[in-house]
Formats: C-alpha cells, structure tokens, sequence
C-alpha cells in the first residue's frame, strides 16, 4: 500500500464490501449541515401546514396534557408533589418527558420512514436522525417559555417562593442529555426495526412503560426504598430530579446518581453512533 | 497527476433470496436455535436453505472514467445496471471489490428524489438541491435559472401537491438539471414531461455532456440518445461487463447480440416441431434485407419472413397468417396468403415487409395456419421477436418518434408558387 500511495493520487471517497467501526467523516456532515437545517424548518412546516391553529399546537399539546395529569394523578389519586404546586410540577415532567418520548419514537423508525430517501440518494445517514433532534430540541426550547409564563403567574399572583440555585447552570447540560439518551435507544432501535417489523409494535407500549420507571408524575422520594433501585437505574432519574430541583427547589439526587447518568448516557450515544454508522450502509438492502 | 475520477476494481453485489432480510425476529431467533444450539437441520430450514439462492447483481467489474468523460451504461432489464450506479452513489455497498472516487457525486435515480408533497415548489428546490449536495449559495444563484427552466414561475409558492404530474417532473428535472456535481449519475431520466420538454431536456443533457469538467454516466434503453450523447460505453449482461469502449462499437455489438438467435428458428425433430396432429411448423425464420449479417435492423432494414411446415393431411385448402405484434401487446398488422390445396408434405411460404415502413420498437411475429379460409389449425404465438432500432437523419429531435408505422410516404413541402386563389 504504502508503494502505490506514491505513484497514486488521492482519492476523495472509497466504496468498499466493509464499513469499518472508524469509517467517520466530521468534514462530511458538516458539509451536509444545509440540509440538517432544512430538514428541520421541513418539520416545522409540515407539522403545522393547513392546521388552524398552526405552531400553538406545541404549547397547546402539553397544556392538554397538564390539564389530564393534574386532575387525574393531582387531584383524584392524589400524588404528593410536596410544597410545589401541582400544576408546576407535573408541567415540568410533562415537558421533559414529552422532548424523551418525541424525540425517541422520532428517530425509532427512521429506515422504514426515510427509506424513500435513503435508498435514492447519498448524504450522511446521521443528518436525519440528527434533524429529529434539533426539531424537538427547538420544540422544547418554544416549550419552555410557556413554563416561564406559567412561572411568572406564580410567582406573582400565588406567590410561590421562587429558589434560584447554582443548580440552573445544570439544566442545559441535563436536556442535551435527556436528549441525548433518548436519540441513543432511538438509533438503537432504528436498526432493530427495520431487521425486525415485529419490533414497531412493542416500541410504543415500551416507551409508555418506561414512563413509569422515570420520575415523571412523581417525585423520587415518593417510591418506597424496596424498589426504588429499579428507578434509580434509570439514568433519567438523576436527570429528571435535577431539572426540578433547579426549577422548583424540590428532588433528590445525589451526586454519584448524576455521574453515573452522564456517563452511562455519553457512553450509549457514542456507542449507538458508531453502529448506526457502521449498520446504516448495510440496511439499505434489508429495509 | 491521472485525470481518472473513478476506479472501479473487482466490484461484485450478491443478493440472498431465501436467507435473510426475511425481517421477523421470530424467524432469526427460531433459526438460530435450531441450527446453533441444537445442532439440527430442521427439515422446514433445510428446504428453506436450498430454497435460498443467490444473485450476482454485479460480478468482477472493473473499470476507470476519466474527468470530462460522458459514459452511457446499456443492458437488458436486470442486468445491474442500477446496482452499478446505486453503489457508485454510494447508496449501497458492494459484496467484494472497491470503487473509488474524486470530486462530488450527484446522483439522479428517480426525478423528483426528496421532493414532498405539502411543501412549496421553492422549498422543494432547496431541499432537493442540498440533498443532491449543493450548498445554499449554489442554489440561490441558480434558482432564477431553475424555476424559468421548468416553466412553472406562477406556482412556485404553491405545495407540490397541487401541481399537475407534468409540472411536478418538470420542475423535478430542473433541478437535477442545474445542479453541478463533478460527476452526475443519471438513470433513465429522459422519459419525462412532454414532447417539447424531452426536447428541452435532451438539449440540456447535451449542455452538460459538452462541459469539459462534467464527467457523467448515463444509464438508458434509447440507444439513439445514449449513441448520441456519450463517447464511451459499457454493456452489463447478468452482472458482468461484456463489452467497454467507445460508445459506438458498444451499442452496435449490444443492438446485434439482441437480435442473434432469435431471429431463426428451425425443428429437426418433426415429432418436437411446435404444431399438431394436421400441421407442425418446421422452421420460422426472419431474414434482414442488409448487407452484414451481424447489422443492426433499424427503420430503414426491408424485412423478409420464410417459414415451412409439414402439412400431415392430403387436399386440404390451406393459407397462412401473420400476425405483427408490438410490445404493447397490439396487432401492426394481420396479412394473410392465398389459400392453395395442399398435399401431404412440405409447404413453404415467405413475406417480405419492406423497409421505411416500421417504425422503432420491439416487435414479435405470429404464425397461423388456417383450413378453408375460416377454421384456425394452429397458432404459433410469438414465434420471432426482434428489435427495430431507430436511425435518422436531418433531423435534431431525438425523443420518441410517434406512430405505429414509421412509412415515409411522398411529402411535398416549399413554398406555394401556384396562382394565388385567396384574397388577392
């Protein structure tokens, strides 16, 4: 090899019977990064074309969905959310979880859905899953200012204390993260979808399931020490009890918890991009 | 520094039938229960395993495209063609061998790749053209260019949806069109929009085969465009590369090798002979009225047709009949020979269809033999299928030539110098 390197020239791209686990190219996705941008205002668009009410369906969907937790587990089973009103607490939850869910049944079936691309043309397989992330990173960032307008009524007109922490710093780095895992089981099962078809019925009764081992409609501190391993476990929990402990003052985490999370989750990401890329030249000729 | 922009070495594609990308989990985990752990041929596996055979999509192809170089790429239906250009693109991975490559790659598999139907004709345009790898810049400085091109500037704030089917592939073409990869892989793409606009696009094709730093590969059944349009030619058969050079010589030895074997048949075996108790057809042969006997039959070829059959009853009053069927499936034409009374033995008979007459196309030939003008004795369906390739000359246009029959008929044309009878 090393002869011929001499006397050959350079070669911009090879195409060979093997995808090595190495076979990355940054320069390459970047250079894809106008059509990452456009995928995602395409989502924007397309969700809200020919809709009434157009992009308030993004606030909309979570204030539905508040209205259904604070009745149903608030008022009727009567979940204890501690001195935080309901209302906050559960539309803290909500959110989050609703960018986990979205964003993981966003990416779980992207060969199947995105076949029409990929079987016809070349570009970076990761630049799609990569714009579901950013479309619903952008949801929850639209998302967040009702939290704040929800906060500010609070505060003002029920005058819930407000506990700034230095904990606010870590909301960001926790969001990336909750993203993070969920764009990690979502590439995960993007290839386990389209070898298995039977997989795309058990996706969504399992992500529903997960919702109960993860913090979402009650605090850690509410399940018994008996199974609490089994939510400790979950490396959202950390994550979760953070994000409201920022916000609202309230959640119990440790430090080790919150270790364990970010490298269990930084680990799966890596780990699930390099398969994702090494799979995603192969799959083409199964989907 | 060699100017050689692809380098394709030993490229194979295999595809398993039968084995795997049966997509049910059940099925991978049962399988390899059977075979791993317990170490058992399950006799339904077994079946399955022979059942599963394996397609060379490609076999050992090998070759170099130089920069500025158009290719057109020719071969029966199935012959991997569109393998080739689909691992070139990069969509797929070859089983074996390599392809490497210099300068970006567009391709254009299927017009209107990327397109959706709920957004606007300009969103489209972006999107497409940053799939097809052009950046923001290039596409906006090429916009005007694209949307005047397609013809469709009123309705390019519309959604695609509401397009008519011809503006949409239109303005899909525009865009592949205008974009400006180092090398363009286009796959059967002429077949769009109307006449004027398959003009349009020929023209463009030909724009771009004439820029020196365009190199492209073309993959098409209109041998007259490919003849046309490319220098050099490569023709796949079953995976492998039968014939690579300039395109000329390749599409003449792919148009011939068409017709060679098809055009004759004879039975030496009366008893195997295609036919029945009172007639069996001997030998039915299709014979071209041109010099070279490995030519090309185009247009311009006269056509003679001999056929013999053994006739087993005495003094019968026997014709024949051809029938002429295009690969549409509809009747040419129906002649039919005078009815003779015939004796036990051999009978002959034999056509001729001149030439200027039929117009391009895939054609068959039937044979019937009727009793007393009216009682059908045996109808030997598609008996000879040929191919009649195009040629033309003082003319530019080379999209589909229209028309069943293709006669050149006396045709006047000048100006009038006859008194004028109007309102003088």
């Amino acid at each position: 090899m090393a002869l011929s390197a001499g006397t050959n020239d350079h070669w911009d791209w090879e195409v060979g019977s093997r995808s090595t686990w190495g076979s990355w190219s940054f320069q390459e996705l970047w250079a894809y990064r106008h059509l990452l941008f456009r995928f995602i205002r395409r989502d924007f668009l397309l969700n809200y074309q020919q809709t009434i009410l157009g992009p308030l369906w993004i606030v909309l969907q979570p204030v539905l969905t508040l209205v259904v937790y604070v009745l149903v587990f608030g008022k009727w089973i009567g979940v204890s959310t501690g001195t935080v009103p309901p209302v906050l607490f559960f539309l803290c939850g909500i959110l989050l979880w609703g960018l986990c869910n979205d964003l993981f049944t966003g990416t779980a079936f992207i060969f199947t859905w995105y076949n029409y691309l990929y079987s016809k043309v070349y570009f970076p397989r990761l630049i799609i899953p990569f714009s579901i992330t950013g479309t619903h990173l952008a949801r929850f960032l639209i998302q967040l200012v009702l939290l704040l307008v929800v906060f500010v009524y609070y505060w003002f007109w029920r005058s819930q204390p407000v506990v700034l922490n230095v904990w606010l710093l870590f909301v960001p780095i926790a969001v990336l993260l909750v993203a993070a895992f969920s764009l990690s089981l979502g590439l995960l099962f993007s290839i386990l979808t389209a070898r298995y078809r039977d997989l795309s019925n058990i996706v969504h009764l399992g992500i529903r399931l997960f919702m109960f081992v993860t913090p979402v409609i009650y605090p850690l501190a509410l399940v018994p020490q008996g199974i609490r391993w089994l939510v400790t476990i979950n490396p959202l929990t950390a994550l979760f009890e953070v994000f409201r402990y920022a916000l609202l003052g309230q959640g119990s985490f440790t430090a080790g918890q919150l270790a364990y999370s970010s490298l269990s989750i930084i680990l799966m990401l890596v780990l699930s991009l390099v398969w994702f890329n090494k799979q995603s030249a192969r799959l083409i000729d199964v989907v | 520094m060699s100017n050689v922009v692809i380098d394709a070495s030993g490229v194979s594609k295999v595809y398993r039938l039968g084995v795997t990308g049966t997509g049910s989990f059940r099925q991978d985990v049962k399988r390899w229960w059977n075979t791993k752990l317990l170490k058992q041929e399950n006799p339904f596996f077994q079946a399955e395993q022979a059942k599963a055979s394996e397609i060379w999509a490609l076999q050992d192809v090998s070759f170099q495209i130089k920069r500025g170089e158009v290719w057109g790429i020719v071969g029966d239906n199935g012959a991997g063609k569109s393998t080739l250009l689909k691992i070139i693109s990069r969509i797929i991975q070859p089983t074996a061998g390599r392809v490497r490559g210099k300068g970006t790659v567009g391709s254009l598999l299927e017009v209107g790749t990327g397109f959706h139907p709920e957004l606007t004709g300009r969103e489209n345009i972006f999107i497409s053209g940053h799939l097809l790898g052009m950046n923001k810049a290039q596409i906006r400085e090429k916009f005007e260019e694209i949307v005047s091109f397609s013809g469709i500037e009123q309705f390019i704030d519309t959604p695609v949806k509401r397009y008519s089917s011809g503006m949409y592939v239109r303005l899909a073409f525009s865009v592949a069109a205008h974009l400006e990869p180092d090398i363009l892989i286009m796959d059967e793409v002429l077949a769009v929009g109307d006449i004027a606009f398959q003009k349009k696009c020929l023209d463009k094709m030909q724009q771009l085969a004439n820029d020196s730093h365009r190199t492209i590969l073309f993959v098409s059944h209109n041998m007259q465009a490919v003849h046309h349009l490319c220098q050099q030619a490569m023709w796949l058969q079953r995976g492998k590369l039968v014939s690579i050079g300039p395109a000329t010589e390749v599409v003449n030895s792919y148009v011939g090798s068409l017709q060679q074997n098809k055009l004759r048949h004879r039975w030496l075996d009366a008893n195997t002979a295609p036919g029945n108790e009172y007639v069996r057809i001997l030998s039915f042969e299709l014979i071209p009225g041109m010099p070279a006997p490995e030519g090309v039959i185009d247009v311009r070829t006269p056509l003679t047709v001999r056929f013999c059959i053994q006739n087993n009853e005495a003094g019968v009053l026997l014709n024949a009949g051809l029938h002429l069927y295009n690969y549409a499936g509809e009747c040419v034409f129906d002649v039919a020979s005078p009815a003779v009374v015939c004796e036990e033995g051999m009978v002959k008979g034999e056509c001729h269809i001149p030439g200027h007459f039929l117009n391009d196309g895939a054609y068959y030939f039937s044979l019937i033999v009727v009793r007393d003008t009216s009682i059908p004795v045996y109808y030997y369906e598609g008996g000879i299928h040929f191919e009649v390739a195009d040629y033309r000359e003082n003319t530019a246009w080379f999209g589909k030539w229209k028309g069943a029959v293709r006669p050149q008929f006396p045709f006047s044309f000048g100006p009038d110098h006859s008194p004028s009878t109007g309102s003088g």
